[in-house]
């Protein structure tokens, strides 16, 4: 027990000089998560499908990608938009290719893989906080800390697969109305939320929600209008979202960098 | 638990919003979105069905790799609805997709049979008129 804390001591000397690794949750970060959903499913479908690499080829590219992508946001001293970004397309893509793999490959019931993604979810935060004592993602300051950021994210995005796709084989949920139900479920928890509900509870269950929510809007804009969509076709509306993301992160780095710099003159002074 | 009981409120808030609106027509707003099993049909298949047929008759005039490419516009055209033609019946549309799978890997196959090509063909054009229509 001492020695644990000790070492965790340690951990947080070594790491002192880290900020907080990931993003404040504004506006702009639920548009960019739910449009990086969508941007992400479909980038995968047209390099499976389109470009003809077949499903077992993208998930090993995507994975290394994924690796890469991981590698380069834990070593950053603090939360760089690009880097944090690009690593939730890439869990977005694995994460859905993980579920994919399961009731596709391995004929897993749509039933069990909700069940177990949504047990894998509330263990990972059991254990974060079991060891971290918090579950605040303001104070994502620490390499084990973020590991357990990560992973949950991962299953938030394997889990929101799962029921998305659960709903519309169970209950054929269509994506018109799941726009309305999964916005609603969305705007029921921010209700909650500032009505006084706790954070962390709000914040993740609007997190997992956001990846049914993302691939619902990207069908409705891409599908076609004899079937009710707007019909704008997946690759103008996967271009549109993608510019919409990077336009947002170059906007967020920028806000960034300048409210960095009054920090770092005050600091000088 | 103040956010157990917020989370309970929250699902009260919910569960109204998706039940309420049909309280005074005696039944869950529900009911209205989720089609009644007896209606379940694929709905109109013809854009699919086309390429099947013409596939079919490259295979009859024995031309398999034409065959092949032109299934490929299947694949596509296929996967790209599936958001839209998999709500309205999912055990239909499995049916579909497996024969359209099985059509594919005779097509695909490295020494593609005709005869096989030609069953498995068929068997797709059944399928998708079988999924179109039922009640």
């Amino acid at each position: 027990m001492l020695s644990e804390q000790r070492s965790g001591d340690l951990e947080n000397r070594r790491f002192a000089g880290m900020l907080n690794k990931v993003p404040e949750v504004t506006l702009a970060f639920w548009i960019i998560k739910i449009m990086s959903t969508t941007v992400g499913e479909t980038g995968a479908d047209y390099l499976a499908v389109h470009i003809g690499l077949g499903t077992l080829l993208t998930d090993a590219v995507m994975l290394a990608a994924l690796v890469a992508s991981l590698l380069l946001q834990l070593r950053a001293r603090q939360y760089v938009p690009w880097r944090y970004w690009l690593t939730v397309v890439l869990v977005s893509v694995v994460g859905t290719q993980i579920t994919d793999f399961l009731t596709d490959g391995l004929d897993v019931s749509l039933y069990i893989s909700t069940i177990v993604f949504g047990i894998a979810l509330v263990a990972t935060f059991a254990i974060w906080f079991h060891r971290e004592q918090t579950l605040s993602i303001h104070s994502i300051v620490t390499p084990r800390r973020e590991f357990f950021y990560w992973a949950a994210v991962l299953f938030t995005f394997a889990l929101g697969t799962a029921a998305g796709d659960l709903a519309t084989e169970g209950l054929q949920l269509g994506f018109q109305l799941g726009v309305v139900i999964f916005g609603t479920l969305i705007a029921v928890t921010a209700l909650a939320y500032f009505y006084g509900a706790d954070a962390v509870l709000t914040f993740w269950i609007a997190y997992v929600l956001t990846r049914p929510l993302g691939a619902s809007l990207g069908d409705l804009l891409s599908q076609a209008r004899a079937y009710g969509g707007v019909g704008l076709g997946t690759i103008v509306t996967s271009a549109a979202f993608l510019t919409i993301i990077v336009v947002l992160v170059a906007w967020l780095s920028v806000e960034g960098s300048r409210q960095r710099l009054p920090a770092a003159a005050a600091a000088k002074d | 638990m103040k956010s157990l009981r917020t989370a309970w409120t929250a699902g009260a808030v919910a569960a109204l919003t998706l039940v309420g609106p049909g309280l005074n027509t005696g039944r869950p707003t529900l009911y209205f979105v989720i089609p009644a099993a007896a209606a379940s049909t694929l709905g109109d298949l013809s854009p699919f069905r086309l390429i099947v047929v013409d596939a079919a008759a490259l295979v009859d005039r024995g031309d398999l790799a034409g065959a092949k490419a032109r299934i490929k516009d299947l694949e596509t055209s296929w996967d790209e609805a599936e958001p839209s033609l998999k709500p309205r019946s999912p055990r239909e549309w499995h049916v579909v997709d497996r024969a359209i799978d099985r059509a594919f890997a005779t097509l695909r196959a490295s020494e593609p049979d005709s005869t096989a090509c030609k069953q498995s063909l068929g068997d797709l054009l059944t399928a998708m008129d079988g999924a179109h229509g039922s009640t």
